[in-house]
């Protein structure tokens, strides 16, 4: 097995390189030709669409560190990225981003290429990408890091965790992609995916596996095969869609420092619900993971450990006039399906994490938007890092969120 | 959707263009770029644009929306389903997934026609008593 790592990070060059791309996002929106169509290979070649966001964000609890030191306040919620995309041919597009991001631990303003693809649009019913393509699961996965796709600064963590974004989000390989009209049924949205995962050593899950029984860092980590895909129905009622997403890891294996290796192939079924009515929008999901490791090494016996969570939310948002959004969400999250009260752990509170968050969000310009954000939670099942956090209990605590993004 | 309430929709232009203190004129028209195939087009065919669903013209031409702010809000949520900033976080999330790319943006009319006539496989609304100069009408069926 090898421990991989996909493209050279550039570590130390990490936050100039993320200085960069401010920059560069900062220098396009400034000048006169329009940020989001560019002859940059003259005046008869296609135009090359241009595109980017950089996001900044504070984090504050009542108690617990959570997605950073947040007890103490927190600036390290950061993101950014620059994409391109242009039509050499006739249904043809290729398009890439890099993109760069920090959440407490987490990506540490890494300057990643998050995209890079070519895809070919046979017709409405079908196309094709390869390459490092945007992952589809729910509503959210594939745009999980781009503010200005929502209403809210933090999604519903036990579902599109922030700090799984070094993997969890693209997958290197190829989608297969289209839309069935289904007669008077409305359509079908379908995207296939077969390809690599490539989580990193210094990712948010290599984190997470580090903060828990037997706490040992992670010495590598492969790259596995990923199929899966994402239905969507599009029924006959305007703004009511359906969805279904499926995947399946194949021998997600990790070693730790000890020499433990752990292997199993997780199961993922995320199932979504969206209606969209003249200025609301009420979503709701389901996400069930299942993935049974078999550990072996490390001078100890084999054995068998089955991991399997499940999380929901409910959310309602509405939008005020050209400038104002308002929403609500409740989601809960828990650690393992077979033990919902924490009956069987040393702080039963890590069973669960219940969250009502109230959200504003105001668009001071099609380019420019703030976001201020209310969390009112029960329960300690996110709060990985442990050392941050040797104490959890039950009772309830706060968190409140700003963050302000600015986009071309 | 059924055609009469895309002229419903479109009538209700009228009444916006009133609102801002225009000269009232019934209706909007769909305009597009001298080459795009098609002379008239199913308003099926025209929600699928707008909804992202049909994203080249036959012949291969990728499809470019341009979009005229609060002069064609009301014939665009009928088209889409979505009011103007929903649309634009619609097409944001697109973008951004790497799935499509950001309508293009004109701040009046004789720009939006402008950009129109320059942009190969460009579609989009103007009100009925446009100046057109260099693009095509669509019919909408």
């Amino acid at each position: 097995m090898n421990t991989i790592a996909p493209f050279p990070t550039l570590r130390r060059f990490r936050r100039p390189l993320a200085l960069c791309l401010l920059a560069s996002l900062i220098a396009i929106s400034s000048t006169r030709a329009p940020a989001d169509e560019l002859p940059l290979f003259g005046p008869e070649a296609p135009t090359v669409g241009v595109h980017g966001f950089v996001s900044q964000g504070y984090l504050a609890s009542s108690e617990y560190n959570y997605l950073g030191d947040s007890s103490q306040g927190s600036f390290k919620f950061t993101e950014a990225g620059l994409n391109a995309s242009f039509d050499p041919f006739a249904r043809t597009r290729i398009s890439a981003q890099g993109f760069s991001y920090d959440v407490g631990p987490a990506g540490d303003y890494d300057v990643v290429l998050d995209e890079a693809q070519i895809e070919y649009t046979v017709n409405d019913l079908l196309g094709v990408r390869a390459g490092r393509i945007r992952r589809p699961e729910g509503i959210y996965n594939d745009i999980q890091d781009v503010d200005l796709g929502r209403t809210w600064v933090l999604l519903p963590q036990g579902m599109y965790n922030a700090r799984w974004r070094d993997f969890y989000v693209t997958v290197d390989g190829g989608e297969l992609f289209g839309d069935l009209p289904l007669a008077g049924a409305g359509s079908l949205s379908y995207q296939l995916y077969y390809g690599f995962q490539r989580p990193k050593l210094d990712g948010g899950l290599a984190l997470q596996k580090a903060n828990l029984p037997p706490y040992a860092r992670l010495v590598s980590f492969n790259s596995p095969l990923l199929g899966g895909g994402q239905l969507w129905w599009n029924t006959p009622w305007d703004g009511l869609r359906a969805g279904l997403a499926l995947n399946n890891d194949q021998d997600l294996t990790f070693v730790n420092v000890t020499g433990r290796q752990s292997v199993g192939s997780p199961w993922t079924q995320h199932y979504s619900l969206e209606y969209v009515h003249d200025d609301w929008t009420f979503q709701a999901e389901y996400l069930r993971f299942r993935v049974a490791y078999t550990n072996s090494g490390g001078g100890l016996p084999r054995s068998q450990v089955l991991v399997e969570p499940d999380t929901w939310y409910v959310s309602a948002a509405r939008r005020l006039g050209s400038s104002f959004e308002v929403g609500t969400y409740y989601t809960e999250y828990y650690a393992n399906v077979h033990d919902r009260t924490g009956a069987t752990l040393a702080f039963p509170s890590d069973a669960a994490q219940k969250d009502t968050a109230l959200s504003l969000r105001f668009d001071a310009s099609d380019h420019w938007i703030f976001k201020l954000e209310g969390h009112f939670i029960r329960g300690t099942a996110q709060l990985l890092d442990n050392i941050d956090n040797p104490v959890r209990r039950g009772d309830a605590w706060r968190m409140i969120a700003l963050k302000t993004t600015f986009c071309f | 959707m059924k055609p009469y309430l895309l002229r419903m929709g479109l009538a209700c232009l009228a009444l916006q263009v009133g609102a801002l203190g225009a000269t009232p004129t019934p209706g909007a028209l769909l305009i597009a770029h001298a080459d795009v195939p098609a002379d008239r087009i199913a308003t099926a065919v025209l929600k699928n644009i707008y909804a992202g669903r049909t994203m080249y013209w036959d012949g291969g031409q990728r499809v470019v929306i341009a979009v005229l702010p609060d002069l064609t809000d009301s014939a665009l949520k009928e088209l889409s389903g979505m009011d103007a900033s929903q649309f634009r976080t619609f097409w944001q999330r697109l973008v951004f997934s790497g799935r499509g790319q950001q309508p293009l943006k004109a701040n009046d009319v004789s720009s939006l026609v402008a950009l129109v006539a320059a942009t190969k496989g460009a579609v989009a609304l103007v009100p009925a008593n446009a100046v057109l100069h260099g693009v095509k009408i669509i019919e909408v069926q």
